[in-house]
């Protein structure tokens, strides 16, 4: 940059004109700005305030995520600074002053006290005028200006710079959050089993969603086999939101996978956790439910920390709270012993493991929820009552907090094999499908009323996936008839983005489900959407 | 295609009856659709349609039956569904109260 000749060694920019000046902030706020992507826009803002000032030097430097060091982001004029990826800690030196203090630091003459960064001193910067970079009364950075020359900087010029760091400010926020939003959905996608572990004689079901507005917490469930033949199931859940409690959950978890190698008794596998957490996580805390299923599956061996309690359904009998000793939570304070619990696992029950997003709503008591839990646990197939769960307990609503659910389920012998049908999702597939239900209710013992019921309401189901849930490259229908004592349970799955249905004649649709059967739930998530009907036979309707 | 029989007689003049047999779903319910309006000429007075012949009939095909309420109340021509005791369509009927909107015959 070319100083005017004749302002010599300072420049006395406090004479600009007020017109001048309103020209200036122009420049800042200018809306081609808010066309450029965030790293097009800090480049040209820099580029501009370098101009503006009339300065040698800018930088911007952001918080990293301890909140305890700045990092050299972008430059103009020093380019070392970014290359060598400069750390100020927060309060000491020059960024480190205007971090700490939130306020704009102004330096006449440059020296070792007032500045700790080599970088600036062997440049040979004179003066400097930093102001923070703020978003809702967070700092969230510091942008700097410098000269080669001894410059005295001013009121005027730290308002026009601050004017570019709240700019600034806002546009990185904003990239800031959507890379994190983006970066926590990937790492919960990775983390979460895709598909659970198929085990003789149990089924397995599991359903995870986002808080409100798509948030992903800490919450996850994990399923796995120890080199006994017994098996793992793990939920937890870890205190905050976003990507630092995602991470935080990924490490938890391999943590948990790592000592069932080690002990496979739930209560001294989360002793071993929390250790791990005090030592080495001092800011991380979560609640965890470990279950480990007998080789024989007749009985579960069971540990909370801090978790809400497990619900167990046997059949013929309500879902039921599991008394679990709520030994503390992982990463509190150090506990020498845990507490372990038998929980007897009969042939047709199911134990159902989740986490508190589940349960809790806003202005109502745990209990409400935790009653409307232990209702909606009926043994079945553990499918059906997952989607069931989520139908009764989280419905249309957004729960505020993210939802893991994990079923276990120990399917009784009711000597009545399942019917599974797979057909193309079109028209013609209709016809077929009700001749392969009226078959197998025949079989099964129901009436020629419960057959139509049940026919139709499966068959509206149907129509719903052949119409809606894909577009023209067509899909797959799946229909799943199972029979739970008297209790006929049919699901009908597709895996397409189903549209919301349009017209009357679906609403219609809907009542005939809901009139003819006596449970209808459907239960969408990013694979595809399953309505699962019930009825019980032999009932007089 | 889902199979569905439809035999239209007009035993005096001006006045049809209309049975339905099969099935009406989401594949075949469209022509049925036309079927009925091709059927159901100029001449028609009253149109008494018996669904007495139904194995199966699904929102769409009652989709069918309110659309071609709607036509015929604008026709002034009077609809009558006959749906017999023990039809396997009868509860469906109710559910979706079809008739609200024309005269339902549970003969």
């Amino acid at each position: 940059m070319v100083r005017p000749a004749e302002s010599g060694a300072t420049t006395d920019i406090g004479s600009h004109t007020t017109g001048d000046r309103l020209r200036r902030i122009q420049t800042l706020t200018d809306t081609e700005l808010a066309r450029l992507g965030v790293d097009e826009m800090l480049a040209e803002v820099l580029e501009r305030v370098r101009d503006l000032l009339e300065v040698d030097t800018t930088a911007v430097l952001l918080l990293d995520p301890s909140a305890t060091f700045l990092v050299a982001t972008a430059t103009r004029g020093l380019e070392e600074e970014t290359r060598q990826g400069v750390r100020i800690p927060i309060g000491k030196g020059f960024a480190g002053r205007i971090a700490a203090e939130r306020r704009p630091v102004i330096i006449d003459e440059v020296d070792h006290s007032n500045v700790m960064n080599p970088i600036l001193r062997e440049k040979g910067i004179r003066s400097l005028l930093g102001v923070p970079l703020l978003v809702g009364g967070d700092v969230i950075g510091v942008l700097h200006v410098g000269t080669l020359v001894p410059r005295a900087f001013d009121g005027e010029d730290a308002e026009l710079l601050q004017l570019a760091a709240d700019r600034i400010a806002l546009a990185t926020r904003a990239r800031m959050t959507q890379a994190e939003r983006t970066a926590a959905a990937a790492l919960q996608r990775s983390l979460l089993p895709g598909a659970l572990p198929s085990v003789p004689g149990l089924e397995l079901a599991a359903r995870y969603v986002p808080g409100g507005g798509g948030e992903i917490g800490g919450d996850w469930y994990d399923v796995f086999g120890l080199p006994s033949g017994r098996l793992c199931v793990v939920v937890g859940d870890v205190v905050g939101r976003g990507l630092p409690a995602s991470v935080a959950m990924g490490r938890l978890r391999s943590a948990v996978r790592a000592y069932a190698l080690l002990t496979e008794d739930p209560a001294e596998l989360l002793r071993k956790l929390d250790v791990q957490v005090q030592h080495f996580e001092r800011d991380v805390m979560a609640t965890v439910l470990c279950a480990v299923v007998e080789v024989d599956q007749s009985v579960a061996w069971v540990a909370s920390a801090g978790h809400p309690p497990p619900v167990r359904g046997t059949p013929g009998e309500r879902g039921e709270l599991v008394e679990v000793d709520p030994d503390p939570p992982i990463g509190l304070a150090p506990v020498r012993r845990r507490h372990v619990h038998a929980v007897d696992l009969p042939v047709g029950s199911c134990l159902v493991l989740y986490t508190d997003g589940l349960v809790e709503r806003r202005r109502e008591s745990l209990d409400v929820g935790l009653q409307r839990l232990t209702e909606a646990v009926i043994p079945g197939p553990a499918e059906q009552l997952c989607a069931r769960i989520m139908g009764r307990l989280i419905g249309n609503e957004t729960s505020a907090d993210d939802v893991a659910l994990l079923v276990v389920a120990r399917p009784g012998d009711d000597g009545t094999a399942p019917l599974r049908l797979a057909e193309p999702a079109e028209p013609r597939s209709l016809r077929a499908v009700r001749q392969a239900l009226r078959s197998y209710l025949g079989s099964v013992g129901a009436s020629a009323e419960e057959v139509s019921d049940l026919v139709l309401a499966v068959g509206e189901a149907c129509a719903n996936v052949v119409e809606h849930a894909y577009g023209p490259g067509g899909g797959l229908l799946e229909v799943h008839l199972e029979m739970h004592g008297r209790r006929v349970s049919a699901t009908v799955r597709d895996t397409g983005a189903w549209r919301e249905a349009r017209g009357v004649n679906r609403g219609r649709g809907t009542t005939l489900m809901h009139g003819l059967v006596d449970e209808v739930h459907v239960d969408r998530d990013a694979t595809g959407t399953r309505v699962v009907l019930e009825k019980t036979l032999g009932r007089k309707s | 295609m889902t199979e569905v029989s439809i035999d239209a007689r007009e035993p005096e003049p001006g006045r049809w009856e209309i049975s339905l047999g099969g099935e009406v779903d989401l594949d075949n319910a469209d022509a049925v659709e036309q079927r009925l309006q091709d059927v159901i000429t100029n001449r028609a007075r009253s149109v008494v349609l018996d669904l007495g012949g139904l194995t199966y009939l699904d929102s769409a095909g009652i989709r069918t039956l309110f659309t071609l309420a709607n036509r015929l109340e604008l026709l002034q021509v009077g609809l009558e569904v006959v749906v017999p005791a023990g039809s396997p369509v009868r509860k469906a009927i109710r559910l979706v109260g079809l008739g609200e909107v024309v005269t339902v015959r549970e003969g």
